[in-house]
């Protein structure tokens, strides 16, 4: 089978019975997984509604509309210009490919259109253009598949039959479908020969008073970069409008605050997991779909790995949690020290309690798991609250409400400059801005936030009715209320701060405002706390970063020149580990690719392989004339298997000399 | 003995004479007569020679500066516009012996310098007996003062508190370079500096006139064939066997976690060292029963369908991989398209409208083997893979795989990446003998070498024995212009001179004949009338593997026979002397 190219698996004829796997120790790893798996799966699809929900629909929607209107406007009076679309869809061409599969949905679904993706890839020349485009728009709906259709077939019932490149077909098509108008999507337009899209334009402008074709393209720079590589007269042709997509930072931005930190999320993400993911999304890789699924798999890993998980399962069904659960529940280090918290306290009797009873147990793991929840969402609503009110308060810098939810998350926020400096804008707060602050926050009210605002909005709005000056109310901490006096005393320069007297008003909008700074203070001071200290945080927080980041960011190169450099650290053998721990250069218990490899890090960029071989030889070899072709036989194969790992190629500088390739560590 | 001496003084105006002291001191009035150590110039030559050298003498200086410093009287100032500031430090160190005896020491030193270097100059023999006595007596000054630096080095470097971290490294031996006197000139060591940082490496490595080797080659018998090589192979046992075998059962483990991920909609890929032909073997056996026990299977005789490819089989194409995809999940009596791109959208359109009960696992084994790594097959493969109803397990065992997918090509894989380190030895993947041979260049072992190309010609019509000769000769006459372009500067024996002529070489591409070149040479000697003779002639050659083409940077074909200079030379007499 080995050497076969494809084949479809075969299990082993005569399958001898495995010997049953069979667990010494009770503990299984894998209890109620089904159950836990189950849990994930339930948890995520409310996370992915949520992302559904957000993804970037007003854009589309915005096209969607677009098309409609281009193929409604004017069904047959004759045309002048493409209907054309430019999307701006920025620099991340990773998600492009995405962006046009949903949108090509929406227009297909929306509007009665044909839609039709054209990537550079697969148009090299306008002749492959047309063919690739026919064969889309065509095979849409039926599957008419003539090979050799490149010959001009001699005769058919309808007069003669067309080439396949010629846009007659989609005419002849059209008559059958009718369709109100074909989208032709250029996905990579950067990508496309200038020459080649002036043609397309020049041919689909002729084909306009036959075919109501709409066009899009897919920028990735600017639309001014779009139209320079155009000639005016394929520009003459267009007649463009622009969307501008919304870019990746804003959408997982938005993703962010919709996802990980959502009130309603039941298991959280730590803030070093997240910090990772969206350092990664800002250096490497700006895609989409790439923090879904980190996301995704955070919950995978946590619901697989972790049996407390099973208790995050919503209480609607009860399931019989096993006892494994409890087990792993009370080895927790969040419990552990919840126990001796209570044993300072001299609880002893209800400790014994919980470590005995399951069921008392269960009792303080649903509390807990209650507690953990609004505690968590609570805090993720504080920071949304402090997010909107920098943005009320339009202060710079602009820091990004992921950026505010991570450092809340990891308990320093409390305290911290951000927050200290926020609440000294909103003591100096004058009364239209306080006014404009009172109304963004109203949407944040409810059960995570405990300031009753609209006590502050009515108190107010009868301060500013009764207001009858031009200038906003302002209060005693507002600079413009202070002012410096300058004494001379015994030639001495006195610099004194005065304030100013305040108004009858002002005194009264002061007070309101230092309650509100008050209220608002308190609240943070009671949201923001540590949520490593929550009893069970390590059910209701993932913060590992351990399988994720081998799994999305790999380091094969490390892992191979690892393995080779240092096999002990893979194998964990005895012979090969060296003194000390240190690792022994060059031994002969090393398999033979390793000490091979150890040679050609020693070398030269170009080797010797008779040398080579020669201090092989030495190490590896058992002295005598027979075991000669043996050593040698390994030698081959860790030549052999060097260079199939890409390390050496054949070098013709020298007789018998080889080249190196790779060097370890860049 | 004296009066040389006094000759080279006078000559010698570098070499400081104490009359030269004087004169020193005149221009310099104000300067204290009774100066510890003599400013003379030469002193100071000899410092920064000295220095220059860096024999632990000047390290004592450097490291004694500060305290020199704050010990001198006020007159320093003065001497700081002609002299460095050092010369009075050592002076006053603490260790140092009184600076009169010292000073004594030294010129006597710089005497024995000067005679040992006289000598050697001049060489006058006929004071042999009384310069061998002044030269012992030289020498052992000069030991004597080498050691006693070296003590006062040592001393200071304890006193010192923040050693730098290059003496540690070099210890109490001399530094590089200042050797000079003491012992023969080596040649620089060919061992490497070791534990340089890796960029370092690189460039210690590369650098220009670095890399010498020896001439020395593997003779013909050292090399296995392929009988020797599994013969070998099978009496030999590896030591690690068990640890091997405990990293796949490490591995066998996280089987359950793979199948949930495929189950989650992501793709797996393995990668790491060693071959992971046995993971995926073992993997697809537990996938097929936990598939067996699912559904669709499930009670009912149909097994489910798991598509194996081995990437690393010479001439897999993505065709074959399309149509066993097909095979297990379109049923046998639908018609499918012939060209590839259709065949795909079609497989992929069946898949989105019926939608097989659990997703098809492919099992890709090597995605990254140069088979499947040509454009347009890494994007066809991401939009298979990107199907939901296509689960895709692969491994790769190139180090640097990742470079293979765009951005784009990756968010459509939608890789979770597992090392999958194994050791195992690649037994399927490589052609051992066959991949060594080729990295030495010796491809033409394959038939037997030189007497199993005469028994090929042998058998062939004379036309076709003509056209291989014709290649041999050029290809010949081919490496000699290049080799001539060398030998011009390098006058070298004729043994030397097929190595060195090697070293010009000529980018790899323009190895080998072109073949337009060669087909206009046969047409002219009339060994074939038409392009279709010669490819039919030269298809026997590549049947045998007498000869191999490629394309070069300029997309031109390039025949060449695959063996090395020597056996080209014995070839090409062999068919001059019509012996074949």
């Amino acid at each position: 089978m080995e050497h076969q190219r494809c084949y479809i698996y075969e299990p082993p004829q005569i399958e001898e019975r495995a010997p049953k796997r069979q667990r010494t120790s009770k503990y299984n790893p894998h209890a109620q997984l089904p159950e836990r798996l189950q849990t994930c799966r339930r948890l995520w699809s409310q996370q992915e509604e949520r992302i559904q929900a957000k993804a970037d629909s007003t854009v589309q929607q915005n096209i969607v509309d677009f098309v409609s209107s281009a193929a409604s406007a004017t069904p047959d009076e004759p045309k002048f210009a493409i209907p054309t679309g430019l999307i701006i869809a920025g620099p991340s061409i990773a998600s492009h490919g995405l962006f046009f599969g949903r949108l090509g949905q929406r227009i297909r679904d929306d509007t009665n259109s044909a839609y039709v993706v054209l990537t550079s890839g697969e148009s090299p020349n306008l002749k492959s253009v047309l063919k690739n485009l026919i064969k889309k728009v065509t095979s849409l709906h039926e599957d008419d598949d003539d090979e050799d259709t490149d010959r001009p077939a001699t005769s058919s019932r309808h007069g003669p039959k067309l080439l396949n490149y010629d846009l007659g077909r989609v005419q002849e098509w059209r008559k059958k479908s009718r369709v109100s108008s074909i989208v032709v999507a250029f996905q990579d337009s950067e990508a496309f020969d200038a020459r080649l899209l002036a043609d397309v334009v020049d041919l689909f402008h002729s084909w306009l008073d036959r075919l109501p074709l709409i066009l899009l393209f897919g920028i990735a720079t600017s639309a001014e970069s779009f139209e320079d590589r155009l000639s005016g007269n394929s520009l003459r042709y267009l007649e463009g409008e622009k969307f501008d997509v919304t870019q990746s930072d804003d959408i997982i931005e938005k993703l962010f605050s919709a996802t990980v930190a959502s009130t309603d999320a039941r298991l959280h993400i730590g803030p070093n997991l997240c910090r990772r993911m969206l350092d990664r999304q800002k250096d490497h890789v700006q895609n989409v779909q790439d923090f879904c699924d980190g996301l995704k798999y955070a919950y995978m890993s946590h619901f697989y790995a972790s049996i407390p998980s099973i208790v995050l399962l919503d209480s609607t069904q009860p399931i019989e949690v096993q006892t494994e659960a409890y087990e792993a529940v009370r080895i927790l280090p969040s419990f552990r020290q919840q126990i001796e918290d209570m044993l300072e306290d001299q609880q002893a009797a209800e400790v014994r309690d919980l470590l005995q009873s399951d069921d008392r147990l269960s009792d303080l793991i649903s509390d807990s798991i209650k507690t953990n929840q609004h505690s968590l969402s609570t805090l993720s609503h504080a920071a949304r609250v402090l997010s909107s009110v920098r943005a009320s308060l339009q202060m710079s810098p602009n820091v990004r409400f992921s950026t505010i939810w991570t450092r809340a998350a990891t308990g320093d926020m409390a305290g911290s400059p951000i927050l200290r400096e926020t609440m000294l804008s909103v003591k100096k707060i004058p009364s239209d801005r306080f006014v404009k602050l009172l109304v963004d926050m109203t949407g944040l009210q409810g059960d995570y936030l405990s300031v009753d605002l609209d006590t502050f909005q009515r108190e107010l709005d009868t301060l500013v009715q009764r207001n009858d000056t031009a200038t906003p109310l302002r209060t005693q901490h507002d600079v413009r209320n202070d002012s410096l006096r300058t004494t001379v005393v015994a030639q001495k320069v006195l610099l004194s701060k005065h304030k100013a007297a305040l108004s009858e008003q002002d005194k009264a909008y002061s007070d309101l405002v230092g309650r509100f700074h008050d209220e608002l203070d308190a609240y943070f001071e009671s949201a923001f706390i540590d949520p490593q200290t929550l009893v069970l945080s390590e059910v209701s927080i993932y913060d590992l970063k351990s399988p994720h980041t081998e799994v999305f960011q790999p380091r094969p190169r490390f892992a191979i020149e690892r393995a080779l450099a240092t096999p002990h650290d893979y194998l964990g053998c005895e012979c090969c580990s060296g003194v000390d721990g240190a690792e022994a250069a060059l031994n002969a218990t090393k398999p033979a690719t390793a000490i091979v490899y150890q040679m050609y890090l020693e070398s030269g960029a170009l080797l010797n392989v008779s040398d080579l071989w020669s201090a092989f030889n030495a190490i590896a070899g058992d002295g005598d004339e027979d075991g000669e072709s043996k050593t040698m036989a390994l030698f081959q194969r860790a030549l052999a298997e060097l260079k199939y790992l890409g390390l050496l190629k054949p070098s013709r500088k020298k007789t018998d000399h080889v080249s190196k390739t790779m060097w370890k560590g860049l | 003995m004296v009066g040389t001496k006094r000759r080279r003084e006078d000559g010698d105006i570098e070499e400081g004479t104490p009359r030269k002291l004087r004169a020193h001191l005149a221009v310099e009035p104000t300067e204290d007569t009774d100066t510890s150590d003599a400013q003379t110039p030469s002193r100071r030559g000899r410092t920064q020679h000295l220095a220059e050298n860096g024999t632990p003498r000047s390290i004592l200086k450097k490291s004694g500066l500060i305290n020199g410093v704050n010990g001198t009287t006020p007159r320093s100032n003065r001497k700081l516009l002609f002299e460095t500031p050092t010369k009075s430090v050592k002076a006053d160190t603490p260790n140092g012996t009184p600076t009169i005896v010292r000073n004594a020491d030294r010129s006597a030193r710089r005497k024995s310098n000067r005679r040992i270097l006289e000598r050697t100059l001049n060489g006058d023999e006929s004071h042999e007996e009384v310069l061998e006595e002044e030269d012992e007596l030289a020498e052992q000054i000069l030991g004597e003062g080498e050691v006693a630096g070296l003590e006062a080095a040592a001393e200071e470097a304890q006193d010192a508190v923040p050693i730098p971290e290059t003496p540690s490294k070099r210890g109490r031996g001399r530094p590089k370079g200042s050797g000079k006197a003491g012992r023969p000139k080596k040649e620089r060591s060919p061992t490497p500096p070791t534990e340089l940082p890796s960029h370092e490496e690189y460039f210690y490595q590369n650098r220009p006139g670095g890399t010498k080797t020896s001439n020395q080659t593997l003779s013909a018998q050292t090399l296995l064939n392929h009988d020797e090589y599994f013969q070998a192979m099978q009496s030999y046992e590896d030591t690690h066997a068990p640890e091997i075998a405990f990293l796949l059962e490490l591995h066998s483990r996280a089987y359950d976690q793979w199948i949930f991920e495929l189950e989650e909609g992501f793709n797996v890929c393995l990668y790491g060292y060693g071959s992971k032909r046995i993971v995926t073997e073992k993997f697809t056996h537990r996938l097929y029963t936990h598939l067996l026990a699912r559904p669709p299977s499930k009670g009912s005789k149909k097994a489910p369908k798991i598509v194996v490819i081995n990437g690393y089989a010479a001439g897999t194409t993505i065709k074959d991989v399309l149509t066993t995809i097909a095979s297990a999940c379109i049923p046998a009596n639908i018609k499918m398209p012939n060209q590839l791109a259709s065949l795909l959208d079609f497989i992929l359109d069946h898949l989105t409208s019926n939608p097989p009960q659990h997703p098809i696992p492919v099992i890709l084994n090597s995605i990254d083997s140069p088979y499947l790594r040509r454009n347009p097959i890494p994007t066809m493969l991401a939009r298979l893979a990107a199907h939901p109803a296509i689960n895709l397990v692969c491994t790769a065992d190139t180090p640097s795989f990742p470079l293979l997918w765009d951005v784009g090509l990756k968010t459509q894989y939608k890789f979770l990446f597992h090392d999958a380190t194994t050791f195992a030895p690649y037994d399927a993947e490589i052609d051992v003998v066959e991949s060594v041979n080729e990295l030495l260049g010796r491809s033409g072992r394959r038939i037997g070498g030189r007497d199993g190309v005469a028994f090929v010609l042998r058998s062939l019509p004379e036309n076709a024995r003509d056209l291989f000769h014709m290649l041999v000769k050029e290809q010949l006459a081919l490496s000699s212009i290049d080799g001539g372009a060398e030998e011009d500067d390098t006058p070298a024996t004729p043994r030397n001179k097929k190595v060195t002529q090697t070293k010009t070489i000529a980018p790899e591409s323009n190895q080998g004949v072109e073949y337009r070149v060669l087909y206009h040479m046969a047409t002219q000697q009339f060994v074939c009338q038409s392009e279709v003779a010669f490819r039919t002639l030269l298809k026997e050659f590549h049947d045998h593997q007498m000869i191999e083409s490629r394309k070069d940077g300029m997309g031109t074909e390039r025949l060449w026979v695959p063996f090395r200079q020597e056996e080209l030379e014995g070839l090409a007499e062999d068919l001059e002397n019509k012996a074949l």
